[in-house]
């Protein structure tokens, strides 16, 4: 299937996340992996899946390299009713209270322009036991499954 | 692309500037070198023992030497084991990502007082920098000057109970002097308004968290922006947090002016205040966080003075400046990033490389470098076996570590 990978990142944490799951999928799967600095949300197809990976900064909010994406999306309203995503977080637990808020604000963001959410919105936490990928690459598996029952088969 | 480039000093800034430049440009030959023999900086010396989560970047910084290719040269001081021109005339780029380690002084009468330590020594000590003092008996009544990020750190660590730093990479000894320390009350001053404190709202927040205290906020003032509004708030939050007999007093708009002494010994400190003023409080130490200067082995003021483009980080041709060392002790882990990445860029515009340039064989013959694998060794020898409810336990010796670098899990 075509999956794109979106990441929104301060740190560049959710980058490296990012590019790790694209060499995770890479053998299976047309990936590619971008910057959502670099992504205009009214070119989003729908004939991709998007995976996004995305951090908190701040006080509960998107990253620095989030915005943009967020910015545009205010302005431009795009229709995505027929976009598909699964979003996955990095965080820590430390700020309980803003835990995983940058990726929530961006979930809300897509469901707002009708863009249709896979899976749960899961969250790692730098302050937990495991490691990112540990986390990801299961959850990452398991929305592509779930994406090509729900879009038809493999490209 | 091709080329030689020297970055000193392996903390976050360095890390990030090497990435940047590998990911643009892999067959570049890129050597990070730090004075000390263990990488990382100030995410190892610097970053507190219970922000594990903030240390999780130098997983990254793990990559840029294990798979993009950078080599470490650790143990090796630029400015006294080699001097910065032959290191200039060794590399196509030299870049200067030294940091700045110096605590800034209080700078009023006083200030020279047994009981007044820069935040700088007091963590470095807390986080076993090799170098660090010991850590002096702070009294019942320590005041922190400084509205950073550095003094939140500071009054979080003094401030908490034993059972909250389960998880940290904080050492036996200073465990113990915390879990000793008899404090009583902490205040912390700040000379700007509430509103303009240079502190994050969610460091704030933090401290809603902690078991053993109880916090007052005095005077925080109005907000004139939103920005302003959400310190405030923060500051609102913990205002009235009573869990524990521990006192933590806020107070803003109190200047220094004098540190006030009993036989040589610091017994509290005077204030003027906005309305001409004046005020004093009682302490039995002044633990200074506002800000830090750079180090004497390099000679960063006339360098930066003298620079071609100082907002760019350009000093001269092929010779550079990033992070701390270019700013100034402002800015987090994601600025230096940002920085970093605008430096690699440039660097990259710039260069021209001249093949007959030596690189790292200057090096040669050098005793006591401390390599990637070294660091590993020294990285393996602390995770293998922490202490009860500790991540790591880190060597606190340049010995300790060089035994480690070369002969890996040892004892402490």
């Amino acid at each position: 299937m075509k999956i794109s990978i979106l990441y929104g990142t301060e740190t560049g944490n959710a980058e490296m996340l990012a590019e790790d799951i694209q060499a995770e999928l890479e053998a299976a799967h047309d990936v590619s992996c971008d910057n959502l600095a670099d992504t205009d949300p009214a070119a989003l197809d729908p004939t991709r899946l998007y995976l996004m990976v995305c951090s908190t900064y701040g006080d509960g909010e998107l990253p620095a390299s989030a915005k943009p994406f967020a910015e545009a999306m205010d302005e431009t309203s795009p229709d995505l009713s027929n976009v598909h995503f699964a979003i996955f977080g990095l965080g820590d637990s430390e700020y309980e209270e803003t835990f995983n808020g940058g990726p929530k604000l961006l979930a809300e963001l897509m469901i707002a322009r009708g863009a249709k959410q896979i899976g749960e919105r899961v969250a790692h936490d730098a302050s937990g036991p495991d490691l990112a990928e540990d986390i990801a690459f299961p959850w990452a598996e398991q929305v592509v499954a779930e994406a090509e029952e729900r879009l038809g088969a493999p490209a | 692309m091709t080329g030689k480039i020297a970055i000193v000093g392996a903390g976050p800034s360095g890390c990030f500037l090497a990435q940047a430049l590998l990911k643009a440009a892999p067959e570049l030959e890129v050597d990070v070198i730090d004075a000390l023999p263990v990488p990382f900086g100030l995410v190892r010396y610097g970053v507190a023992a219970d922000h594990q989560g903030t240390k999780a970047v130098t997983r990254q910084f793990a990559r840029v030497f294990e798979r993009q290719g950078a080599r470490f040269f650790g143990n090796l001081c630029i400015g006294r084991d080699v001097s910065l021109d032959d290191l200039r005339a060794a590399y196509d780029v030299v870049v200067l990502a030294a940091g700045m380690p110096v605590d800034n002084r209080l700078g009023v009468p006083g200030d020279d007082l047994e009981g007044v330590y820069g935040a700088g020594r007091i963590t470095r000590a807390l986080y076993e920098h090799p170098d660090a003092e010991a850590l002096p008996d702070l009294g019942p009544n320590p005041l922190i000057v400084g509205n950073g990020n550095v003094a939140i750190d500071l009054l979080r660590l003094l401030a908490k109970q034993p059972e909250e730093l389960a998880g940290s990479d904080l050492g036996p000894g200073p465990s113990d002097w915390l879990a000793r320390s008899g404090i009583e009350t902490i205040t912390v001053t700040g000379r700007s308004p509430a509103a303009r404190a240079k502190f994050d709202p969610v460091m704030v927040k933090e401290l809603a968290k902690l078991d053993g205290v109880s916090i007052s906020v005095s005077g925080a003032g109005e907000a004139p922006d939103a920005e302003a509004a959400k310190r405030l708030d923060a500051l609102a939050m913990i205002d009235g947090h009573e869990a524990g007999p521990r006192k933590i007093e806020f107070r803003f708009e109190l200047t220094p002016a004098e540190v006030l002494g009993e036989a040589g010994k610091v017994s509290g400190m005077r204030f003027s205040t906005p309305q001409g003023g004046e005020e004093s409080i009682a302490c039995s130490s002044v633990l200074t966080a506002i800000g830090f200067g750079p180090a004497k082995d390099l000679p960063r003021d006339a360098l930066v003075a003298a620079a071609a483009d100082a907002e760019a980080g350009a000093l001269a041709a092929g010779f550079y400046a990033t992070g701390w060392f270019r700013r100034g002790p402002r800015g987090t882990i994601p600025d230096n990033r940002a920085d970093a990445q605008a430096l690699a860029a440039r660097i990259l515009e710039d260069l021209s490389a001249d093949p007959a340039k030596p690189g790292r064989a200057l090096f040669d013959g050098q005793p006591g470098i401390v390599d990637y694998d070294g660091w590993c060794r020294i990285d393996t020898a602390e995770t293998a076996a922490p202490t009860e409810g500790r991540c790591r336990a880190k060597i606190p010796t340049r010995a300790g570590m060089m035994k480690a670098a070369i002969e890996g899990v040892t004892t402490r």
